[in-house]
This record gives C-alpha cells, sequence and structure tokens, in this order.
C-alpha cells in the first residue's frame, strides 16, 4: 500500500482539473464539484476503465451515469447533446479513462503498461482480487462522475 | 502540408483535428490512421509531411511505427499525442526520431507552441 498511497486523491483531482479544463469546462464555468459524502449512492451506470499492469497491477475506473455521459460526449465532440448517440457515449467515455489512466501511469513506479480502453453500462464492473485504493467522487452539472483505483490484491498487486 | 493523424480513437483523432483548427492552422490537408500499422502503410501510400500519432494503438504502437519507418529509411516528421508521459517514453521518443511529445489532455495553445515551428 505504501507506494501507491503515493498516489493521492489531490493526484486524480489534478488529472481531473486538467481534462475538464482542456476539454469539459474550456470557459471555467462547470467544474467537477466534489463529493465526499455517500459517495456509495452516487448512482452510475456507465464504466470506462483501463487496466494497469507491470510493477504495479490494478484498474482505474472512470463512472458516470448516461446523462453525464452525454454531456461528456457533446462537449468531447463539439455535438449537441440531443445529437449524441450510445456509440460516442462509449468512444468519449473510453478516452476519457485512457486519458485518465495514462495520466496516473505517470505517477506509478517505472515498468507499467495501460491497457486499451473497455466500457460497460449495467452494473458495475467487479475485480474480484482487487481493492479500492484511491477515489474522488464529484458532481458535473448536477450528474454523478466517480474515478476509482483499484490496486489488485497478492503478489502481482504489490508495487516492485 | 498533409497531416496524417493516427489513433486509435475516433474521438482523439477529431479532437486533434480540432484542435489544429482552433490553433489556427487551417487549409492543412488531413488524413487519419486507426492504428499504428494502418498509419505506417498510409505514411508509403499517402506520404504526409508530418504524423501526429498516439503512443498506444493495437497492431502496431506509435513507437514500432516510428522505428519501422526510420528504419526504411523514411525521415517524415513525426511526433506523439499520449496519455502516458514517462521519462523513460520520451526518451524512447527521442531515440526513435521524434520531433515532438504532446501530453493529453492538451490545449490549443500547447498545439500553437509545438506546431507553429512546423506547420508555420
Amino acid at each position: 500500500m505504501s507506494d501507491v498511497a503515493a498516489l493521492r486523491v489531490e493526484d486524480l483531482q489534478e488529472i481531473v482539473e486538467q481534462v475538464w479544463s482542456s476539454y469539459l469546462d474550456p470557459e471555467g464555468i462547470e467544474p467537477l464539484l466534489p463529493v465526499y459524502d455517500d459517495i456509495d449512492g452516487m448512482k452510475t451506470d456507465m464504466h470506462a476503465s483501463v487496466s494497469i499492469t507491470g510493477t504495479w497491477h490494478g484498474h482505474v475506473v472512470v463512472a458516470c451515469n448516461e446523462p453525464a455521459a452525454k454531456n461528456c460526449s457533446a462537449a468531447f465532440l463539439a455535438m449537441e447533446v440531443d445529437e449524441v448517440g450510445e456509440a460516442d457515449m462509449m468512444d468519449v467515455l473510453g478516452e476519457l479513462a485512457n486519458i485518465v489512466g495514462g495520466n496516473v501511469k505517470s505517477m506509478l513506479p517505472p515498468g507499467c503498461f495501460v491497457s486499451l480502453p473497455t466500457v460497460v453500462t449495467g452494473e458495475a464492473p467487479h475485480y474480484p482480487s482487487a481493492e479500492p485504493v484511491c477515489q474522488l467522487a464529484g458532481t458535473w452539472m448536477g450528474d454523478p462522475f466517480v474515478i476509482t483505483m483499484w490496486q489488485s490484491r497478492g503478489d502481482g498487486g504489490e508495487a516492485a | 502540408m498533409k497531416i496524417l493523424i493516427a489513433d486509435d480513437s475516433r474521438v482523439m483523432r477529431q479532437i486533434v483535428t480540432r484542435t489544429l483548427r482552433q490553433a489556427g492552422f487551417d487549409g492543412h490537408d488531413l488524413v487519419e490512421a486507426q492504428d499504428g500499422k494502418q498509419a505506417f502503410d498510409m505514411v508509403q501510400s499517402e506520404k504526409p509531411d508530418l504524423v501526429i500519432s498516439d503512443w498506444n494503438m493495437p497492431e502496431m504502437t506509435g513507437v514500432e511505427c516510428l522505428r519501422q519507418l526510420r528504419a526504411n529509411g523514411n525521415n517524415v516528421r513525426f511526433g506523439f499525442v499520449t496519455s502516458e508521459c514517462t521519462p523513460e517514453m520520451m526518451q524512447q521518443a527521442e531515440a526513435a526520431g521524434a520531433e515532438f511529445f504532446i501530453i493529453k489532455p492538451f490545449t490549443a495553445e500547447r498545439f500553437d507552441e509545438v506546431f507553429s515551428p512546423i506547420l508555420g
């Protein structure tokens, strides 16, 4: 844990702020507002993730609901919200996970690899051999956004 | 100038295209590749003047594409736009002959800074 403890929620916050200022909130008027209470009660049904392997094993998951994914896609693709289709949302959330995961990798010990992103809808993915080690939750335009780092347990999950 | 944008993410190819425009680089001929292997092939067939490439892609990574191009004697201007930035990756990129390294998320200002000397 000590190695990953080096990656703090403030680090996730910094990555997220860069994403928001570059793509989702360039005017600085719709930031992600942190939520500290009842994070478990935040209902998300779209989950984009990348896996990290190598000297550290785990997953970075970006979760939100469909309205948030629509707003996100509209901002990323410069479209109107009602023009956004399911494929757009999948692509955009995957890219979001890729950006966050890639930036997280830069903060981990050298020798890590980031997978291509996967996106699932419905129930949150389960990582039976991993546990959440760092989480940033917030609302954006009234909808939930939760970013979680999962670290795999056991020999492969411990940072070198 | 012909520019090849190589990224497995359609969203990111679109954002690179838009950011080029926002940074004031209009009027260039843009072509797209969906992975490193396609980028490698399109450099031969399309003969772009500049390649803006992702790093982590299926079939062939961006840096493998660059290495193969250089091994074949192709000296097209080539650089990376990637969410992953570690000192070893930057060293690999430079050693392979990359001209720039842009980290996602990026801004139009960053594109301006990097591409002004190249695109004028």
